[in-house]
């Protein structure tokens, strides 16, 4: 018997089952498994049972807190993708402040009546376990294909530990900050090939914080290539507002500090 | 001694006459800089280059190659990756033809490369001369000179080129595609001046005089702390390496599942991974760890087992990183300390 999977989305602009849909191997990736649901091309329920549950999108509302619950009590296997589900992503943004007061700002006087049940976004893994997590804004489908691999035969998630740079410089492209561009590369998780520098755009860290990175020091460099850690942070923010914040603050405040002293 | 003198306006005939018969991979410029790529046209290469972002190596070791291909059901190999044709690298630095010369020793010394030593035997390589540029540091370990490891090299006088030829495949390409004619006492003393120049070209000397003594004196030296505490774990340092080869191989399964290919790709010791052991032990489990076995690799332990230190001076890695960790700065460092 195939194993039963489940595709659904929280919050999420759907960006990444877009990618899924485009990917070539898509067929021959979904054959190994017997998918019962596709939040994306389904127009029925979701099954009452399945092994696999791949979720995208971040969690904002209480009842995604309660779907999150029960899939997690029927998935053997819980596979989170995309950076919303992943970091909190651009959802992550708002989780700043109390949700009430942003959805006065944007919704006005009528905001009572809208975002009922409305939580502070958050990644997935903030509310339960997760087996294997595929980053990146939006995920590179041979990613999951292969994770779903790994999945089958169950052994563990196994993601890239190293930061960008050096991915970067194997694809020969010439770094940002050379160019006066601020990069998170420095940071960033690898594994895309430095798909953005490629095409000439900073990397924004969409496959979250590195686990290897080395924040204070990323910090220090970009404000001695004048990019002050305010605004570093704030670029860091755009996808992951929710992670490392302790030691996001700890390497601000350093830089500050050694301000102050000299 | 077999030496001729090649005209610069002939440099597009000679390569598109070998781009007939051989691949040929030479520099081009690009928005990046430079990189070495596959051409046909000969007007496209740019011979005159500071340094490209990535080695040569990337041809004999490629960044990511799959190695062979499985069959998930039975366990047997499919198809073999291993393809060759026959190449020439024209146009490469003396420090890079060096350290192919340091990766052979690796790859085709006790445990032979089946991937490595093909492309190698396939590959004919023409080297040209540079002028240093400030993060060169050839003059330290004497690798801005060839002694072997090339088919042909090429002498820049100018407006022409003084070929000497380290290779019967050489001479027999150059006599075959190249224009040519012989070398007068004049082009000999271009020769001299041009090594003349070169000489004096570098600004920044390093002694490295006892260096592998003063690494082994230095192997608790708090300074490696303070390094570790900059050091960002990119790897950048180790991609751009001429002479960093380590690698990883991973099983990458197709999307049905039904075959894989196993898959070899650069890997980094600056990477927290590169030491874990199956248990989860790490053996260098800090980041001053890990810069510290970096350095030990090139400065003790290969100079240890093969006589020459395992860093051609090229200076990528001083361009690539973002907080000065280069081989520069740390020999000045070990010294400085040394002097206190
Ligand atoms: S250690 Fe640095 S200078 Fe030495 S060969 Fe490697 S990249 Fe070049
Ligand atoms: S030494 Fe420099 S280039 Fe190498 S991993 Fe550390 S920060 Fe990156």
């Amino acid at each position: 018997m195939k194993p039963r999977a489940v595709i659904l989305s929280l919050s999420s602009d759907y960006g990444c089952q877009v990618q899924m849909s485009n990917f070539p191997e898509l067929l021959e990736m979904l054959s190994t498994f017997e998918l019962g649901y596709w939040q994306l091309v389904s127009s029925g329920d979701m099954p009452q049972d399945y092994d696999v549950a791949i979720i995208e999108g971040a969690v904002t509302t209480d009842e995604q807190v309660a779907l999150l619950e029960k899939v997690r009590s029927i998935a053997s296997c819980v596979i989170a993708i995309g950076a919303c589900a992943v970091t909190g992503g651009v959802p992550a943004l708002a989780s700043g402040g109390p949700v009430r007061g942003q959805l006065k700002d944007v919704y006005g006087s009528g905001s009572s009546k809208v975002g009922i049940g409305a939580r502070k976004p958050e990644p997935i893994k903030h509310y339960i376990e997760v087996d294997f997590s595929i980053p990146g804004c939006p995920i590179e489908p041979a990613e999951l294909s292969r994770t779903l691999q790994r999945a089958l035969r169950a052994l563990t998630d196994n993601p890239e530990r190293q930061s960008m740079c050096g991915e970067c410089k194997t694809a020969e492209n010439i770094c940002m900050w050379t160019q006066n561009v601020p990069c998170l590369g420095l940071i960033a998780r690898s594994g895309c090939n430095a798909k953005c520098v490629s095409r000439g755009r900073a990397c924004t860290a969409c496959r979250g914080i590195a686990h290897d990175a080395n924040l204070a020091s990323a910090f220090a460099f970009a404000d001695s290539m004048g990019c002050p850690p305010e605004e570093f942070d704030a670029l860091l923010k755009i996808y992951n507002a929710m992670s490392d914040q302790e030691l996001r603050k700890e390497a601000v405040g350093k830089i500050a500090a050694q301000e102050v002293a000299s | 001694m077999y030496f001729r003198i090649l005209a610069k306006d002939h440099v597009s005939t000679f390569v598109e006459g070998l781009a007939h018969v051989y691949e040929v991979f030479a520099p081009v410029k690009n928005e990046s800089g430079f990189s070495f790529e596959q051409v046909s046209d000969g007007s496209s290469i740019v011979l005159d280059y500071p340094m490209t972002i990535i080695p040569p190596k990337k041809y004999f070791v490629r960044s990511k190659e799959s190695l062979f291909r499985y069959d998930t059901h039975s366990g047997d190999v499919v198809e073999s990756e291993l393809e060759v044709t026959p190449r020439v690298l024209f146009g490469v630095h003396a420090c890079d033809i060096n350290a192919l010369l340091m990766t052979d020793k690796v790859f085709l010394g006790d445990y032979e490369d089946p991937y490595y030593k093909a492309r190698r035997e396939h590959t004919l390589i023409v080297g040209v001369s540079c002028m240093p540029v400030l993060t060169c540091m050839c003059d330290t370990w004497g690798t801005g000179e060839v002694q072997q490891g090339c088919d042909l090299f090429l002498t820049d006088l100018g407006d022409r080129y003084f070929v000497t030829c380290h290779s019967v495949e050489g001479a027999h390409v150059l006599d075959t595609f190249a224009d040519t004619h012989e070398a007068t006492a004049e082009d000999t003393k271009a020769l001299e001046e041009h090594l003349r120049a070169f000489r004096e070209a570098f600004s920044r000397p390093v002694d490295a005089t006892s260096l592998q003594l003063l690494f082994d004196a230095k192997y608790n030296d708090e300074l490696w702390e303070e390094i570790g505490e900059a050091c960002l774990s990119c790897g950048a340092c180790s991609a751009v390496c001429p002479t960093c080869y380590c690698f990883d191989v991973n099983d990458e399964l197709d999307a049905d599942g039904n075959a894989g290919a196993r898959v070899r790709c650069w890997d980094s010791c600056m990477n927290s991974q590169f030491a874990e052991v199956a248990g989860g032990h790490d053996f260098r489990p800090t980041r001053a760890s890990r810069v510290r076995y970096r350095f030990y690799h090139k400065f003790w332990s290969y100079p240890a087992r093969y006589g020459k230190t395992l860093c051609v001076g090229c200076g990528r890695c001083d361009v690539a990183c973002k907080v000065n960790i280069n081989p520069r700065r740390i020999i000045g460092a070990l010294q400085e300390g040394a002097r206190s």
